[in-house]
Parts: C-alpha cells; structure tokens; sequence
C-alpha cells in the first residue's frame, strides 16, 4: 500500500494513476483518508496530473474537513495494493493477495456504505478465518502410479536405468517397488512404482524427466493410475 | 422508462406516498396530476418539484451557478440523451469524458439531480460498451461506477462494471 514519496513526481504519479478510476481515496464519500492524503501534499497537483488535480480541488471544497468521517491512517495504508510501503513510521499494512485478483469485478460484494471500521471488523473476521482454516488438517491428494520404462535395446544396464530413475526426487514423489519385465528379444522393460500428490506432481513432470536419460530411456508409460 | 425513473427517485428522496404518473403522447412524457394545481408535464419539472416536496433542494445544485448547471444537465439529458442515435452516443460520451475530467459531480461538488437523472439516461450506453471503449471513455466511467454505487440511487437499474479489467494493459500506468 502507500503512494511511494508524495513529495516527489513519482509519488504524485501513482496518485494520479490511482485516482483515474476513483473518486476518493477510500470507499466512495469523502473520508479522513482523503485528509491525510491531501494534508501530506505540500502543493496542488501539476495540471499533467488530470486526476489528482481534480481530486484535490474537491477536497479543497470541503471546508470542514476534520468533521469528515473515519480515522486517519498513516499513509502506507492508502493506496494502490502491491506498491512497496516506502513512508517512514507506518503500522505494517494487511497482506494483499495474488496483484491479478479481479477485485474491481466485485461489484457489490461489500462496498455499499463501509466505513473505516466495517473494513477493520471485516479484516479482522477474514483473519480469523484463515488461521481457523491453516489449522485444520488439510487431506491432500494422492495417487499411486505404475510406470513402465522402455529401454532401447537388450544391452542397455537396467540397474543402472533403475538407479537414474529413482534419483528423480521432486516434492510430493515417492518411489516404491520396482521390477523388471521382459518384453521380448531379450529386452526388459522397468516397472516400477511410485506414490505421488496431485497437487504438486503431474504425469507429464514426470515423464519428462525420465525421458530426460536418452541414452537409456527409449520411452515411459503410465501403465496404471489409481487414485489413494 | 421515465416514470420507473420517477418512482426510482421517490424512493431515494424518501416519499412516503408514491405518487401516481401517467403519460403523454407517443413520447410518453410523463404527468403528475397535482391535487391542487395544473398537471406538471415533463420528467425534468416533476422531477424538480419532488425534490422540493422531499424538502432536498440542495440536490437541484447549492448555488446560483450549479442549480444553472443541474439545470442544464436536466436538459442535455431529455434533448441530447434521449432517443440519441448510436453515432450520436460516441460524440455525447466524448463530451461528457471531457466534461468530467477535473469533476466529480456533475454539477458543483455535491450529488444532484443531474449526476441521478444522467446516470439513468447513460446506464443504456454504457450496458453496450466494450471494455476498451470503457477503458477510453476513463472519467465516464469513474463518474459512473461512484454514483451507481451512491446509496439509494441505483434502484431499478442493474449494476455495470465499468472499470477496468487489469488483464487489459492500461496507458494510465
């Protein structure tokens, strides 16, 4: 949060940016936030700042601005999420999540008439949700998988294959037993087992990496997929 | 469309009694029939007189310059908007962008009638527009999200999204 250096051009500029599709600088009447805002602007905005000027003579209009409502925030807290807080002495600002979060679409999920103080209890509820939530034990998915791992030739080191393959290690993988089969001509194909979590290994992750040892791996197949 | 507007700004004003409208010619302009006086004719006049009758005259503009400029929004809105062409629409949206580049309201610094009655005349537009229109016409926009999000003003009218999506890369960055 926060606007950068409001004394400098470029925290003017991200003002301007975040006032084009805004009319106050926090929630849609003016507010205490817009005060702290305006009173931390030594001058009017230059006139190539075509949002922040207009912002700026509104609040100018008010002239009682101390009986606006809310609280005055320090600075860091206003502005466009994601921005680096770079003014001094401010409370460390709520994590925003995932910038590519469509918020603006959220239409009126909870803006109609919040105040400063609905938006805290909200933050306050949201944070109580996601502690409740991190604690519970989350089931994670599993699969067992049964690949088969083609070598190219009946000459090829199988236990050495074997050992290539299960130096794969990636997060969420566990190699189980293995075996190998003959396939015909003498040659002998690897089938070996492994366990894994949905979430963080996927089947082509996986063959890929196998496919990876050329000089012994012909080729991979998911012989059976079965779901824990 | 004008009498749901009517009734729409009952609601907002807080009349307890809603009044009963009926129309006009092939325009369906719509009558106020008074108990006591002449029938008020036109969505402008009714409109001005339920806002006195709320006892709200504020939102017809709290100076002598901004009550002349409700006013003449009033009357951009029945001239201009209504029954406006699809050519007409980019050069009315160009005016009005221009219009409230250093605006928040339409007329002065407080909302008025002009800022309720342009809205409802503009939410027909502005449910057509593309977003990059949207994203071109940037202070209608702005304007319109903060009045459709006024409280009691949206009452028949579905909410739009107008700003803009961040998917789309914006020269305002």
């Amino acid at each position: 949060m926060g606007f950068g250096d409001l004394r400098a051009a470029s925290g003017l500029k991200v003002l301007n940016g975040f006032l084009s599709e805004r009319s106050y600088i926090e929630g849609y009447v003016p507010s205490q936030a817009d005060v702290a805002v305006f009173d931390s602007l030594s001058a009017a905005p230059s006139a190539d700042l075509v949002h922040a000027l207009r912002w700026y003579h509104h609040i100018l209009s008010y002239s009682q601005r101390n009986s606006l409502p809310g609280v005055k925030k320090p600075l860091g807290q206003y502005g466009p999420p994601g921005l680096a807080d770079t003014t001094t002495g401010s409370a460390p600002s709520a994590p925003k999540e995932e910038e590519d979060d469509d918020d603006d679409i959220d239409l009126f999920g909870s803006d109609e008439e919040e105040d400063e103080e609905a938006e805290r209890l909200k933050e306050e509820r949201l944070a109580q949700y996601a502690a409740k939530k991190s604690k519970k034990p989350t089931i994670i998915a599993k699969s067992s998988l049964l690949l088969d791992v083609k070598p190219w030739d009946d000459e090829t080191d199988m236990k050495q294959l074997e050992a290539l393959v299960r130096s794969i290690s990636m997060e969420g993988l566990l190699w189980g037993q293995s075996k190998l089969l003959p396939v015909g001509y003498g040659i002998q194909k690897l089938q070996i087992n492994c366990v894994i979590e949905d979430d963080k290994v996927g089947t082509d992750m996986l063959e890929e990496q196998i496919t990876a040892f050329e000089d012994f791996v012909q080729s991979m197949d998911v012989a059976a997929f079965n779901k824990i | 469309m004008a009498l749901r507007e009517l009734s729409s700004l009952e609601k907002y004003l807080g009349l307890k009694k809603p009044n009963k409208y009926s129309t006009q010619g092939d325009k369906k302009v719509p009558v106020l029939q008074n108990n006591n006086g002449p029938p008020l004719v036109g969505l402008g006049t009714i409109a001005s007189h339920l806002v006195k009758e709320a006892k709200r005259p504020n939102l017809l503009g709290d100076s002598a310059e901004s009550r002349a400029v409700v006013q003449q929004w009033l009357e951009y809105r029945l001239t201009k908007l209504d029954g406006c062409t699809k050519e007409d629409t980019k050069a009315i949206l160009k005016d009005l962008n221009l219009y409230l580049q250093d605006k928040v309201y339409m007329a002065g610094n407080q909302f008025t009638l002009a800022d309720t009655f342009m809205y409802f005349g503009i939410h027909p537009i502005i449910v057509d527009l593309s977003v990059q229109e949207k994203e071109q016409y940037v202070n209608v926009a702005r304007w319109f999200d903060h009045i459709q999000r006024c409280p009691g003003v949206r009452h028949h009218l579905p909410p739009l999204v107008v700003l803009r999506n961040r998917i789309y890369t914006s020269k305002h960055h």
